[in-house]
């Protein structure tokens, strides 16, 4: 079945909605209007109000009332409607949610849902990468699916998960991708990277729309003989540190590519693994293309610049080989 | 703020009952709007006469009952002081009628002698373990801090009290009585300020921030004021779609209830009907603050009348207004017919924790209160005025209390500290340590007529 990126997700709640009767939706605007994306369009006719719960604009409120229900047994899915909302609650998720089992050994298997991501023109509010605000939190698993197939493995297994999950929806994907997905039931392992394209010369890792980014770059690449091997994180945290270290075994030259601003990023910590796990199967320095250090902006050439493109990872592709 | 007077910052909130609102009957008046129906799973608004009898049809008027059998008046402001070389310096200073003698304990609607008696023994358990602990502390056995409850004993074993089994609490700092109501030992919350390895959380954290969601349903609480209620309401809503409408307790302060998440919390819980009962305890000081700085309605109960559900006042140094309305609290809440906020008035009696002197607090407030500590008086009411202890009876009981706290403090002082190598492990719930089971039976799910069908969700732009 040839689906989108968003309707996988759709897919993915829906399924586990009907095979699981803990399994629970609550966010805003989720209910009769489906939700600001669509993404729980017609659950509520389907599974009733008692499961699909409109709330009020509360986000501390959502992540609490989600932690809570948890704690019963259910697994509730709790939607932001965008991503850059998920500071409102903050506290909820880093004090509450992510000690709660290592101090006190209770588990809390709930999934905090939404789109993230840039391209879209969103402006500073609407656009953001919020991922690192809880990569660096112990006790989250941090997932940033690519694909319509990935993006429904992983909200199922983030569904059935005995952790909480944060789950990124990547906004520009949405509607934009489209690929067979299976109408078998299927999981994605959550913590596992997959190669996006296998290659000999050097490695991208990355994740979300910047796979596809990455593809494109090496499609461009391809015709100059450079051919590059793409690492898709899919979850990023936990990190998958072998796949991360066998790729830079492989290729021994490698570049890390992210939306988010630059410094503090994923790629500091990535390439901090490789200094653990490959160091001496570098053949070149470390590359970083990242978000600019700002706020996103709004303006279509300002957000543009700020973002990397796929003429970033052309150029820095053709420097690293020529290393 | 009020009058603007030179030197004088904080405006009165006074402590005392607005006109008309001496009503005591046993039924709670529901505030506008209150929800009286069973819960449903869209909660729509009912509209309801809401003015009380007012002519004037323009001026709605709002009940909160008050169970107090006195209304302390009293009034705290920063005020400039010279001292004798001359320097001015910046103190608090009460104003209003410290004098007024001690009321009666109020007789309870619905404890029994035994009952009674019960809680009681719980008030001086929670004092006893919280000497035990200010000992500790001195003895150097305590890692860090210690927090105490004194004056407050009765909100926390009153109100916990009328909890049943399968309802849900979640204690803060101060409500170490709760613990103990609920079935946990004094050595666990000993073991927690001495960071042991036998310890509920293991030495991963200490004082009352532990939980069990098996036995004792209790939510562990955390440093920061106000998300348990969310949570708590959380709880009640993942019991709802289990087919039961429980109780879930919590508690906040008058500092605490300052936070955002406070009325997020309370919102959602009013918004959806669910079973939560708020119990505010406005002890007069957060940390240094006085309730005049925090906030300038004239009593916490009346937020309760912007959520739409009812508030009721009671002296949270009687244990038997705090378990009547406790009690009330959660019948309600069994009953589907959603939260309650209780505000109990009384003092913090310490500082904020042992190494705060309470310097800031006038001298004649701790005077006032002290004169109404909570276990002297119920102690006084059940000996003294009804009889149902003999001073022989009630001195075997607080003996046997003292010996159950030595047993305790000894179980305690003799855990060994954990190992180095105990601070790893267990940030994930991955290795088969929980199977996650519907606690309170698999929801009985209907499913409407609707099948999975591609809809506006599966719009492909490309």
């Amino acid at each position: 079945m040839q689906l989108t990126y968003l309707e996988a997700i759709r897919q993915g709640i829906w399924e586990e909605m009907e095979h699981d009767p803990t399994v629970f939706c609550l966010g805003e605007d989720i209910g009769i209007y489906g939700g600001a994306f669509k993404v729980t369009d017609g659950f509520i006719d389907r599974f009733g109000p008692e499961r699909v719960i409109d709330t009020p604009i509360a986000e501390s409120a959502i992540v609490g009332a989600a932690f809570g229900a948890s704690l019963t047994g259910m697994r509730p899915v709790a939607e932001f409607q965008f991503m850059d909302f998920i500071g409102c609650a903050f506290n909820q998720i880093s004090n509450m949610v992510a000690k709660t089992h290592y101090l006190w050994g209770a588990p809390a298997p709930l999934v905090l849902r939404g789109p993230s991501g840039g391209y879209v023109h969103g402006g500073p509010f609407h656009s953001q990468n919020p991922e690192m605000w809880f990569v660096h939190n112990p006790g989250l698993k941090v997932i940033c699916p690519a694909t319509p197939y990935d993006a429904k493995g992983l909200i199922k297994a983030a569904i059935r998960d005995n952790n909480p999950c944060i789950f990124f929806e990547h906004k520009y994907l949405y509607r934009r991708i489209k690929e067979e997905v299976p109408t078998d039931d299927y999981v994605v392992p959550i913590g596992k990277a997959r190669i996006a394209r296998e290659g000999k010369d050097l490695s991208i890792i990355t994740y979300a729309a910047m796979v596809h980014t990455a593809l494109e770059a090496a499609d461009i690449l391809a015709k100059e003989g450079i051919d590059l091997e793409i690492v898709d994180l899919r979850t990023v945290s936990p990190l998958d540190r072998e796949a991360i270290a066998q790729t830079v075994k492989k290729t021994n030259k490698v570049i890390i590519l992210h939306e988010h601003s630059r410094t503090g990023g994923l790629a500091g910590e990535i390439a901090a693994i490789i200094n653990e796990e490959a160091f001496d199967d570098l053949d070149g320095p470390i590359v970083r293309i990242a978000g600019l250090d700002s706020a996103i902006p709004f303006s279509p050439p300002q957000e543009h610049h700020y973002l990397p493109k796929v003429e970033d990872v052309v150029r820095e592709s053709r420097r690293l080989k020529a290393y | 703020m009020g009058k603007n007077k030179k030197n004088s910052k904080a405006a009165s909130n006074g402590h005392h009952p607005h006109n008309g609102s001496r009503n005591n009957s046993a039924v709670l008046k529901k505030a506008a709007n209150g929800n009286g129906r069973l819960a449903t799973a869209v909660p729509g608004r009912q509209i309801e006469q809401s003015s009380t009898g007012s002519p004037n049809r323009n001026l709605r008027t709002y009940e909160i009952p008050d169970h107090r059998l006195e209304y302390p008046t009293f009034t705290v402001r920063q005020q400039t002081e010279k001292d004798k070389q001359g320097h001015e310096h910046v103190r608090y200073e009460v104003t209003g009628d410290l004098d007024a003698p001690v009321p009666p304990i109020r007789d309870s609607k619905y404890l029994n002698k035994q009952q009674a008696i019960e809680i009681y023994r719980y008030m001086l358990l929670n004092r006893k373990m919280e000497i035990a602990l200010e000992n500790l502390y001195k003895q150097g056995k305590v890692v860090g801090g210690v927090y105490f409850g004194l004056g407050q004993e009765a909100c926390s074993c009153a109100s916990s009290y009328a909890l049943d089994k399968d309802d849900w609490f979640a204690p803060m700092i101060r409500n170490q009585g709760s613990l103990l109501v609920r079935g946990f030992r004094a050595a666990d919350t000993m073991m927690q300020y001495m960071a042991k390895a036998d310890s509920p959380t293991k030495g991963r954290d200490g004082t009352s921030h532990f939980g069990d969601i098996e036995k004792r349903n209790m939510v562990s609480p955390i440093s920061m004021l106000g998300d348990l209620i969310p949570v708590m309401s959380g709880v009640a809503l993942g019991a709802r779609l289990q087919g039961r409408s429980i109780a879930v307790m919590t508690y906040i302060g008058d500092g605490g209830q300052s936070t955002g998440v406070t009325y997020e919390g309370i919102n959602f819980a009013a918004v959806q009907n669910l079973g939560l009962v708020l119990f505010v305890e406005s002890n007069l000081w957060a940390y240094s603050t006085p309730s005049e700085m925090q906030y300038r309605c004239k009593d916490l109960a009346e937020r309760a009348i912007g959520y739409g559900i009812p508030g009721v006042i009671v002296d949270g140094t009687d244990a038997c207004q705090v378990y009547d309305a406790a009690h009330e609290a959660v019948e309600r809440a069994h009953g589907g017919e959603g939260p309650t906020l209780i505000e109990a008035k009384m003092m913090r009696m310490k500082g904020h924790a042992i190494h705060d002197a309470a310097g800031y607090v006038p001298k004649s407030m701790f005077d006032f209160w002290k004169k109404r500590d909570p276990l002297a008086r119920f102690e006084n009411y059940v000996v003294k005025d009804k009889k149902w202890l003999t001073p022989k009876e009630n001195a075997a009981l607080i003996a046997e209390v003292e010996e159950v706290i030595e047993a305790e403090r000894e179980i305690a002082v003799n855990s060994p500290m954990p190992t180095p190598e105990s601070a790893e492990g267990g940030v994930y719930c991955d290795e088969g340590c929980h199977d996650i089971k519907p606690k309170y039976g698999v929801p009985k799910v209907k499913k409407g007529t609707a099948s999975y069908k591609e809809t506006e969700a599966a719009v492909h732009l490309k």
